[in-house]
């Protein structure tokens, strides 16, 4: 806070002084920061050592069907990895995931801003929205197959329909949340429609649209799993039918981590990335956090 | 230049219970040409409403405001109008120099000139170093700075401020509005400024109108006799014009308890 008054003092009085200020104060001191990314990831790392050590803790007390060891459970996602497997049928199981949150997107972040912005059209498309909020998956996962038959478009369907009412529901929220000082300032500089959307509206969705994104993925994640399941002959949902169908606990559990491994990239590398790349206007502010 | 012209200006408010409030009751004056003119009334009396009007945020029931352009120029062209609102409303997802560019490219400034404006006008506010930094990493002051830069910049034909100095400290406020003055003075800039502040109005305005309570008439306009520069808060008849100002207003506020 000090630091912030000698920024806005230095200003008033003489500019020139000011550049070098102003990169001081939003950044902490490189080392400090380094030390603190180590200690987040030795935490991270912790904590993942001890679930595996949990889980050799519990594995001495049941038969290897049941509950396998880790390291025989690491050494067949070796082999699924080795053998190329895995690519084709994480392929298969991502696209099908991607394509239905396509389909999703295109059609809730517009409707989202439609209800946010329109009364009457809030007021009709609510109803159908929370309904389908409320309806599982699996129900959907099921209805799909039974109009589409066993194909592509069953699961691309299952999942777009299962994750739209939330992402629209998000979005829809976020509109309404929207600052309306922000669009009359639009409006006195004459911004085209066009600006207002791109300059003003979309930024202020953006953490909306982004929240939307992460739980979306995961709400797809499960669906489609269970399609394929259903009767499909790849991806990951049916290596999982298979192993089970032989009852090797190893293999269900060799592919659910794989699975999650893929997921938390998703999760952390791709999303946390664009996450920090869209928000880098704001500052990061962790005050209150011990 | 140019200059605003309020004749009979007429705005009720439709309330949620259904009544109507009156804020604008014939409401009529003519801006300085070249300077300040301050709006000074108590809080909620409808000066911004009116500002508001002038910026086609609002719609009057009855009269008009026009600005007028000697130059004619303006022909059907919507004149041009920068606005520096209370708190400085800037998009905080953009750098300094590119929230000057959304005022510029909604103003349709051809886009050659952008680069020369931007430079010339946050130089004018004290905030050319600043120009790649993201607003929420900047201080109150700097930010209203910004705003200041950012309705200067379509070099309009009238400056409107709608209280900008209320929400900064004092010490801030008070080297702010100096720098607006000797910019104003300076570009020889037409600016409607909105304030209750007694203090600011006598020192900022060329022109004082001073605003009666809800609903909201014309009680005096004065023409302030010293020149932009030459405003010392020490001189005595300085500070008898800042005294009858305040008597005034507070003579306002009597009569509308009284009532």
């Amino acid at each position: 806070m000090a630091q912030q008054e000698k920024v806005v003092l230095s200003v008033q009085g003489a500019t020139e002084a000011a550049a070098g200020e102003s990169a001081a104060l939003p950044a902490r001191t490189g080392r400090g920061r380094v030390s603190e990314a180590l200690r987040d990831i030795g935490l991270r790392v912790g904590s993942i050592v001890t679930l595996v050590f949990l889980w050799w803790l519990v594995s001495l007390f049941f038969p290897p069907t049941l509950i396998p060891k880790p390291w025989d459970t690491f050494a067949e996602v070796a082999t699924i990895i080795s053998t190329g497997n895995f690519f084709v049928e994480m392929g298969n199981t991502l696209r099908r995931v991607l394509v239905g949150f396509g389909i999703a997107m295109v059609v809730s972040v517009p409707l989202g801003i439609l209800m946010g912005t329109l009364r009457n059209l809030e007021s009709f498309f609510e109803p159908p929205v929370i309904l389908g909020l409320t309806m599982p998956g699996l129900i959907w996962a099921v209805l799909m197959i039974m109009f589409f038959g066993l194909t592509e478009t069953s699961a691309y369907a299952a999942v777009a329909v299962t994750i739209f009412p939330m992402l629209t529901i998000s979005i829809w929220q976020g509109t309404k949340a929207i600052d309306k000082d922000l669009i009359d300032m639009s409006e006195v500089f004459h911004a085209s429609p066009w600006s207002k959307i791109v300059d003003v509206i979309l930024p202020q969705l953006v953490s909306h649209i982004l929240a939307a994104i992460r739980y979306g993925l995961g709400l797809a994640w499960k669906v489609v799993v269970v399609v394929e399941m259903f009767g499909f002959s790849n991806g990951v949902g049916y290596q999982v039918v298979r192993g089970f169908n032989i009852f090797s606990m190893k293999t269900v559990l060799a592919w659910a981590i794989t699975f999650l491994v893929v997921m938390i990239v998703i999760e952390f590398g791709i999303i946390g990335w664009l996450e920090r790349s869209v928000t880098r206007w704001r500052p990061r502010v962790e005050a209150w956090r011990r | 230049m140019a200059y605003v012209q309020v004749e009979q200006a007429v705005k009720s408010f439709l309330r949620e219970d259904g009544t109507t409030m009156l804020v604008l009751d014939g409401v009529s004056f003519d801006t300085k040409e070249h300077g300040i003119t301050c709006l000074l009334g108590p809080s909620g009396c409808g000066k911004s409403t009116l500002l508001n009007v002038i910026a086609k945020l609002e719609r009057l029931d009855r009269g008009r405001v026009e600005v007028v352009s000697n130059h004619g120029e303006l022909g059907e062209k919507p004149p041009r109008l920068g606005y520096v609102f209370q708190d400085p409303r800037l998009l905080p997802w953009k750098r300094v120099e590119d929230n000057l560019t959304f005022a510029l490219k909604g103003m349709k400034v051809p886009q050659i000139e952008w680069r020369e404006r931007i430079h010339k006008y946050l130089g004018f506010v004290g905030l050319h170093e600043f120009r790649k930094q993201y607003p929420l990493y900047l201080s109150g002051g700097m930010r209203q700075r910004v705003g200041l830069a950012r309705a200067l910049v379509i070099e309009p034909e009238v400056l409107l401020m709608d209280e900008p100095y209320s929400k900064l400290d004092q010490l801030t406020a008070r080297k702010l509005r100096e720098d607006s003055l000797a910019i104003c003075a300076r570009l020889k800039q037409t600016a409607l400024l909105v304030t209750h502040d007694v203090e600011e109005a006598a020192y900022m305005g060329d022109r004082i109108v001073i605003f009666s309570a809800r609903p909201a008439h014309i009680v005096e306009v004065l023409d302030n006799p010293f020149p932009p520069l030459e405003r010392d808060f020490d001189d005595v008849r300085f500070i008898q014009l800042k005294k009858r100002l305040l008597q005034t207003v507070l003579n306002l506020i009597k009569e509308k308890e009284e009532v």
